[in-house]
């Protein structure tokens, strides 16, 4: 009976229909270097081709997500959903999606709120900016823009999930983090239990500036964090160079590319559509870009610089500067060449 | 915990007459040591003692006679118990040589555990050595068990995972058909354990710690000597051992474990039930802290504290068009890791260079120690005139609303009127003096009233799943980095002496005082 009049159609179809999936992008919005990428890639060119993107990716799914983080030069903040500030904070809320716009007759509603909520937010980010803020820093706050996006993954999540709302506690540090897609069996219970977590979530970061040194371990805290998440970093490297960010897209399996010429930039979308639309269901029917060498190396604490051969502490002091009156902390100096056996310290025995 | 009870007393009557017997041998000495200690102070309550009654306080109503509400509170406030912990700077070794003992003897058959104490012990195991190399990637592992009155190796002390998990689950599913399964059988032999897992960490370098973790179901030992020299020798060693009881304390775990640890027993722990046993074990797997001072062994304990600097390379990983053989298992593979020093290929990390010796590893894994090292600070909860001043809507990190701000009582209403526009350490004080007329009803410990946690040097308001999230997974706070003021960057662009930059990484990552600063 039910073959005949479709139900059961209707049930195997919602069964066989990809998990909904979050995208959540971090868009590099350094205005430094953005002024260095103005001739060939404006910024404006670049949202545009970047909601271009996140449309493809919300028709892929009718229960796909999509979040846009700005990491600016001082600060990281939401672009899509709008936050809600403090009320008694300084800044005036002035949500971009309240403004009733005529709605375009032609466009999806979804299209059209993403659309302007993104530009609003960008437009009220960049017109905050002041001169002060430009002239006292360089860098792009990514670890923070990379925490919220985890955390707010994090909780999307468990939000999709919500037979694991107690469980969540447990096992924070074990297996429901480190290995969501295991067996249905979790080895740390010992109860059968389904694939709790339909949603699959990823991160795209659309990256233009490069020394991230500074923020060598709140990204790294970051990336380990995505690892045990599932959460695969793309990375799109669209000018200076990072060595971190390659390694965040390899461990999390994610894909890094890095267009160099102002040619390759020009095809900006290009880029996006066919390397990063997929998500990870479908990546595992697909040859991906990437790959290869990646460089590996550390970044000293003395001297923020990265290295290839190092020193490092066996135990390390956390925090009293007071009592630490020798040099502390991960040493890490370059070593010329293959002398490295001239250092004193190396006498120290190597590892096991 | 009324069941608590139940469960020891049944434990002691199955037990005790060979527990007893067992003891009998050792009886000066144990006897002896512990008249001392009854001496000295007087017994701290037992857990199956005061455990009613923290329970009936617990279980409030609140004003409203709701109960769902306090039991909220009581969930969050279990959230957040094993986030108040490690804060202190303190001195941790994080390269670790650990070895893993379980108890394969006939207590472990017990049914006290779902569906008994040896399958639940396997299956955490195997959970604790993954969670274990996640959070210490370049220690070093080996797992034992003690199976009729002896105990035996399953795995060598290595870097790799997936040997141990191997190893643990061999046990239940041995690789080789004609193997039996090997079942709990006998009594456990602590003596031989111990003896086992000094040997297998005689060679562990003086830089790293020497750890043995003992999950004992049984209350007896059976050993064929003094299990006291052993103990002794363990000492002499450096060894430290931690043990997880499944049954009940025993006189002898506590010594060991207070003996090995410099006086300090609270590494012994009796589980209470399935959930308390994940956590006992998993504690384990944060670098212990390293001891400043050597009192109880005044030579043995000089060379891991002066600070020995080891020589580590950062290989990067190369393709290959051509495979080429790998220095470490002679196969051919297209691609692997370049040694730093003398261009050797390894196929993985980490590892010591076949050649040159050197301590090849992968920076990502040294960095994944980073978050022992420079721990988040842990966030304070809010009350509601705190939320009211602030006037957070919803979570900073994943936006999540949180319940709206009831109106203010008067007394609040003043209180606040007047202290608005101060500088921030003024309204710290003004929210927690405002706390005690408006907390009204009883709040399990540790949870925030306005189910709002506040990070003390941003002052952004999270939610208790992004506060769980951040401090046990992330180990970063969305909100110092997102802020300009407390961004890590200022404190650490430029290159400074050594012992400076720690003073600029701890404000930049803690979040010292780096508003006082800007």
């Amino acid at each position: 009976m039910n073959a005949i009049d479709g139900t059961d159609r209707h049930v195997r179809d919602s069964d066989n229909s990809p998990p909904p999936s979050l995208l959540t992008i971090i868009l590099d919005t350094n205005p430094h270097a953005w002024a260095l990428l103005s001739d060939t890639l404006p910024l404006s060119k670049a949202v545009a081709n970047l909601l271009v993107f996140i449309n493809a990716h919300l028709s892929f799914n009718h229960a796909n997500q999509v979040a846009v983080i700005a990491s600016h030069i001082q600060r990281a903040q939401w672009l899509y959903p709008t936050p809600h500030p403090p009320r008694n904070s300084s800044l005036p809320e002035e949500n971009g999606t309240s403004n009733p716009t005529a709605p375009s007759a032609t466009k999806y509603h979804r299209f059209a709120v993403i659309e302007r909520s993104l530009q609003d937010n960008l437009a009220r980010l960049i017109s905050h900016t002041t001169a002060a803020d430009l002239t006292s820093s360089t860098t792009t706050q990514i670890a923070g823009a990379l925490s919220t996006a985890l955390a707010h993954i994090s909780r999307a999540t468990q939000l999709s999930s919500p037979a694991d709302s107690s469980g969540i506690s447990l096992d924070s540090t074990g297996p429901t983090l480190s290995n969501p897609t295991d067996a249905p069996t979790d080895p740390a219970d010992g109860t059968p239990r389904a694939r709790r977590s339909p949603l699959t979530s990823r991160i795209l970061i659309v990256s233009v500036s490069g020394d991230l040194a500074a923020q060598y371990i709140p990204v790294m805290n970051a990336i380990f964090a995505a690892q045990r998440q599932r959460v695969p970093l793309d990375v799109l490297k669209l000018a200076g160079d990072t060595v971190f960010l390659q390694q965040a897209a390899d461990a999390t399996g994610g894909v890094y590319i890095a267009p160099s010429s102002a040619a390759a930039r020009a095809g900006l979308l290009q880029y996006l559509m066919m390397g990063f639309l997929p998500d990870a269901r479908a990546r595992a029917a697909l040859v991906m870009p990437g790959g290869g060498e990646v460089d590996f190396r550390a970044a000293c604490f003395c001297h923020r610089r990265v290295v290839d051969v190092g020193l490092s502490l066996g135990a390390a002091v956390t925090a009293k500067p007071v009592v630490v009156p020798r040099p502390k902390k991960k040493k890490k100096r370059k070593l010329g060449d293959v002398t490295g056996t001239s250092t004193p310290m190396s006498a120290g025995t190597p590892g096991p | 915990m009324a069941d608590m009870g139940g469960e020891y007393i049944q434990d002691v009557s199955d037990d005790d007459g060979v527990e007893v017997a067992s003891r009998s041998g050792n009886d000066g000495a144990a006897g002896g040591a512990y008249g001392a200690r009854a001496k000295g102070k007087t017994r701290a309550k037992e857990r199956w003692e005061s455990g009613i009654q923290t329970d009936a306080i617990a279980l409030g109503e609140g004003p409203d006679g709701n109960l769902a509400e306090s039991l909220e509170a009581e969930e969050q406030a279990r959230k957040r118990a094993r986030l108040r912990q490690d804060n202190k700077p303190v001195q941790r070794g994080i390269i670790r040589h650990v070895v893993l003992i379980l108890d394969l003897s006939e207590a472990m058959l017990e049914k006290d555990m779902r569906p008994n104490r040896y399958i639940v012990a396997i299956n955490y195991a195997q959970a604790y050595v993954r969670e274990f190399f996640e959070q210490n990637p370049i220690s070093q592992m080996c797992v034992m068990v003690m199976h009729d009155g002896l105990c035996i190796r399953l795995s060598d002390l290595s870097g790799n995972p997936a040997d141990h998990i191997a190893a643990i689950q061999a046990i239940r599913y041995p690789k080789s058909a004609r193997q039996p399964a090997r079942e709990p059988k006998g009594s456990p032999s602590l003596q031989n354990a111990l003896e086992m897992a000094r040997a297998a960490l005689y060679h562990a370098p003086s830089h790293s710690t020497r750890e043995v973790i003992i999950v004992l179901g049984a209350l007896l030992s059976n050993d064929p000597g003094d299990i006291h020299k052993t103990i002794k020798s363990c000492v002499a060693d450096r060894l430290r051992v931690a043990i997880i009881g499944m049954g009940a304390r025993l006189r002898i775990c506590q010594e060991i474990c207070a003996k090995t640890n410099a006086g300090d027993d609270s590494v012994y722990g009796v589980c209470q039930d399935e959930k308390n046993f994940r956590e006992l074990l998993m504690a384990t797997t944060t670098p212990p802290v390293i001891r400043q001072t050597a009192s109880a062994l005044p030579s043995a304990e000089q060379t891991p504290n002066t600070a020995s600097l080891l020589m580590m390379g950062f290989p990067s990983r190369v393709t290959e068009s051509t495979p080429s053989l790998c220095a470490c298992h002679n196969n051919l593979t297209r691609g692997g890791y370049m040694c730093s020093r003398c261009q050797v290929k390894v196929c993985s990390l980490p590892r010591a260079c076949p050649s040159c010796g050197m301590t090849l590893i992968l920076s990502t894994h040294l960095a994944r120690s980073y978050h022992h090292l420079f721990p988040l600070q842990s966030w304070v909860e809010v009350s509601w005139a705190r939320a009211r001043e602030v006037g957070s809507t919803e979570c900073q990190a994943c936006m999540t609303h949180f319940p709206p701000v009831p109106e203010p009582q008067e007394p609040d209403a003043t209180r606040e009127g007047t202290d608005t526009g101060t500088d921030t350490d003024k309204d710290k004080d003004t929210a927690n003096s405002a706390l005690k007329p408006v907390k009204q009803r009883p709040r399990a410990e540790g949870a925030s009233e306005s189910s709002r946690y506040e990070c003390r040097s941003c002052h952004c308001h999270f939610c208790i799943d992004c506060d769980v999230y951040c401090h046990t997974v992330l180990h970063n706070c969305p909100g110092c980095l997102s802020s300009p003021s407390t961004a890590p960057t200022d404190a650490e662009a430029n290159p400074e002496v050594v012992a400076e930059m720690a003073v600029g990484l701890e404000n930049g990552i803690n979040g010292g005082e780096p508003m006082d600063m800007a």
